[in-house]
């Protein structure tokens, strides 16, 4: 009779222990209850005085604690986005992670010239394509903020329809008044096939932000309740960086960022309880030299898998987070460092939605080779990730007995058990190079960040979407932003 | 009787507040010249923090805290001037642009160029081209500098400038800008004066404009 199998265990990373996670917790529910927060919408203040907040100055509130405990229960505890074929895509719960990019920046790194630029349309829909080229990318972001809009003020709505046409992959947007939401809510229901398909299958999420310390603009609650009561999954997260708009120190940051995002969440639950809410402040530094938010540092990686640990020992909600991003101006050493660094750690401590992967400059330019190369490092810690499986085909005894018997001629690399197993159990780099020097050099000498260039170039031309937008699909998208 | 501001100057790029506005007083009570404490005993270091800082020798905290060092002490010297007498560089009007609720980097700049020994009046957040111009007529500042983080609202400093020009206040104010989204190519494109990409380079850019040191 075999035993049972030995489960592989797979590395995890714990950086906070239960003591500390409370600590923070209680520290924030202080910060609601005796700080307080500033709401500056009229709606969302009656709905929380009415539920029991307490009014103090202008547009000030206290909020009790026994209101975080209801929000976080009644929360769901699985976000399910679907892809906009309808099918399942990303589970967003306890230690499932899914990669993605990131939203508006500025400037591009052109593809073809090298040249830092500022962003076009056409840049939107050509980092969408690549996103849903790359096997480890799961949504798409817009990584622009494209100037060449016809109507400006439109920007948001214009982004997402450009998404739309090159990505079947979930998308995570931004936006900025409640009518940008509304078209774009509109255009999710065209492709979802109505409202009630869009809300039984969501492909979208919603990315704003409160400001802190502890503002609360009328605006951004505004599309905080639209989601809700529409049931796009959304994510509120405050930038409650270090030094700036959050104490310095790591533990005050993450207390302030978790305040805010309760006090989101408890708005979102009272306005439709149950709908989904993605977790977690974005709590990384300014630099003190530059006054950057930065998008390289260890800190913001620290305090996501703080985030994740705390998820675990209290909140239980699905966690935004960020990755594989870096405030290096080009795609060099410094950039892959950074970008590494927070790819691995957001996957070791289980983040569970990690966006902005293929940022350069702490996201004021996006790169499409960033992307790619980015999809190779998401690949190489997934590797690792994956543990050791220790099984009588893995300790090939067998195997080893047959080298063995081969005398002195007898190696692995010829074996049977090295061909049968050897993709499973290695890590097969692509763009990684691992090629003797004249092999390298015959084949042009190129860094990554030219072979990654290649790469995307390719990817780019020859990647076709399973299926493609259908035509009368793109008509009706093509006539509503005629129409606004 | 020369009286030796060197003390005052270290505690100011040292960040003493209590050191330098003992400093400040002894001066005072020796019988300095009010403006010339302010020239060379505080302005003079807050240069010495800029060209650190600008080197990296120096963090913002540090700098901040400097700044407010020479705040303390000016507070001290205010009353020392004769009505009317505190000559400073210029004034400056400062505002985060119409819709636009980010104000981090504006308020660094405004704390350099006090330091620089400018007069700052700041409109903070979410300023109307409108509201940009009656201040500019009211106060008669040198300088106008705005502000924006999103390139949604960047078009507000166009319409902030053309507001200016309607009112027939244009050529009667320099205009800076910034912002993360903003570049000395839009800063062309709207008729700006000048762009400067961060605290350190505002300073310099506003003496630059109005040719002083």
């Amino acid at each position: 009779m075999d035993n049972l199998p030995i489960p592989t265990f797979q590395p995890r990373l714990k950086v906070l222990d239960h003591r500390q996670a409370l600590a923070i917790h209680t520290a924030a529910l202080e910060i609601l209850e005796k700080t307080g927060i500033k709401m500056e919408n009229d709606r969302a203040r009656k709905l929380l005085v009415d539920a029991g907040a307490k009014p103090f100055d202008t547009d000030w509130l206290r909020i009790p604690a026994f209101l975080v405990e209801a929000a976080l229960r009644s929360a769901p505890r699985q976000i399910l986005l679907y892809d906009q074929n309808g099918d399942k895509a990303m589970a967003l719960r306890d230690d499932h992670f899914f990669f993605g990019t990131g939203s508006d920046t500025t400037f591009t790194l052109d593809l073809e010239s090298g040249q830092r630029r500022g962003c076009v349309l056409n840049d939107t829909g050509r980092f969408a394509r690549l996103v849903d080229a790359l096997p480890h990318f799961s949504f798409a972001m817009s990584m622009s903020n494209p100037q060449d809009i016809p109507k400006i003020e439109f920007i948001y709505v214009y982004t997402f329809a450009e998404m739309l046409r090159n990505t079947n992959k979930p998308i995570v947007f931004i936006a900025d008044r409640l009518e940008d939401m509304r078209h774009i809510h509109e255009l999710a229901c065209m492709v979802a096939g109505g409202d009630a398909a869009l809300r039984q299958k969501p492909f979208i999420l919603n990315y704003s932000e409160a400001i802190s310390p502890l503002r609360f603009p009328a605006h951004v609650v505004d599309r905080l309740m639209f989601c809700a009561e529409k049931e796009i999954p959304i994510c509120l997260p405050s930038g409650s960086n270090a030094g700036g708009g959050a104490p310095v120190t790591l533990a005050g940051a993450l207390a302030l960022g978790i305040a805010e995002n309760l006090a989101g969440l408890i708005i979102h639950q009272l306005t439709r309880r149950g709908a989904p809410f993605l977790f977690g402040p974005n709590v990384s530094v300014l630099d003190m030299k530059s006054t950057v938010v930065s998008y390289g540092c260890p800190e913001w990686s620290l305090t996501q898998a703080a985030l994740a640990d705390m998820r675990d020992e209290i909140y239980g909600l699905p966690i935004w987070s960020f990755g594989g991003a870096t405030d290096a101006k080009v795609v060099d050493a410094q950039a892959g460092a950074e970008a590494m660094f927070s790819i691995v750690t957001a996957m070791l401590s289980r983040c569970n939605l990690i966006h902005d992967v293929g940022y350069l400059e702490y996201g004021s330019t996006s790169s499409l080779e960033m992307v790619t190369l980015a999809d190779e490092l998401i690949a190489m810690a997934r590797h690792f990730l994956k543990g050791i499986p220790v099984n009588r085909e893995t300790l090939a005894l067998e195997a080893l007995d047959r080298v063995k018997s081969a005398g002195t001629r007898g190696i692995f690399l010829t074996d049977d058990h090295t061909f049968e197993h050897f993709e499973e159990a290695l890590f097969l780099p692509e763009l990684l190079d691992r090629s003797r020097y004249d092999a390298w050099m015959a084949e042009g000498g190129q860094d990554l960040y030219r072979r990654s260039n290649a790469k995307a170039r390719s990817l780019l031309e020859t990647h076709r979407l399973e299926p493609e937008m259908d035509a009368g699909l793109n008509d009706e998208i093509e006539a509503l932003l005629q129409r606004i | 009787m020369t009286i030796d501001l060197n003390p005052l100057s270290e505690a100011v790029i040292k960040g003493n507040i209590q050191a330098a506005t003992q400093e400040a007083q002894k001066a005072l009570d020796g019988g300095g010249d009010p403006q010339t404490i302010l020239d060379q005993g505080l302005i003079a270091a807050m240069d010495i923090v800029g060209q650190r800082f600008a080197a990296g020798a120096m963090f913002v905290p540090q700098m901040l805290r400097s700044a407010k060092t020479m705040q303390a002490c000016v507070a001290l010297l205010k009353p020392a001037f004769q009505a009317g007498t505190v000559s400073s560089k210029g004034t400056v009007v400062m505002g985060t642009v119409k819709a636009d609720l980010h104000d981090i980097g504006k308020n660094l700049v405004a704390m350099m160029l006090e330091g620089a020994g400018f007069t700052i009046i700041d409109m903070g957040v979410d300023v109307p081209p409108e509201a940009f111009v009656k201040t500019v007529s009211e106060k008669s500042p040198e300088i106008l500098g705005m502000s924006a983080l999103l390139s949604t609202t960047m078009p507000a400093m166009k319409a902030t400038i053309d507001a200016l020009k309607d009112a027939g206040l244009r050529d009667k104010v320099k205009v800076m800008i910034g912002g993360a989204p903003v570049t000395a190519k839009f800063a062309g494109e709207i008729g700006a004066d000048r762009y400067a990409p961060d605290a350190g380079s505002a300073v310099a850019a506003a003496k630059e404009l109005l040719q002083t040191s």
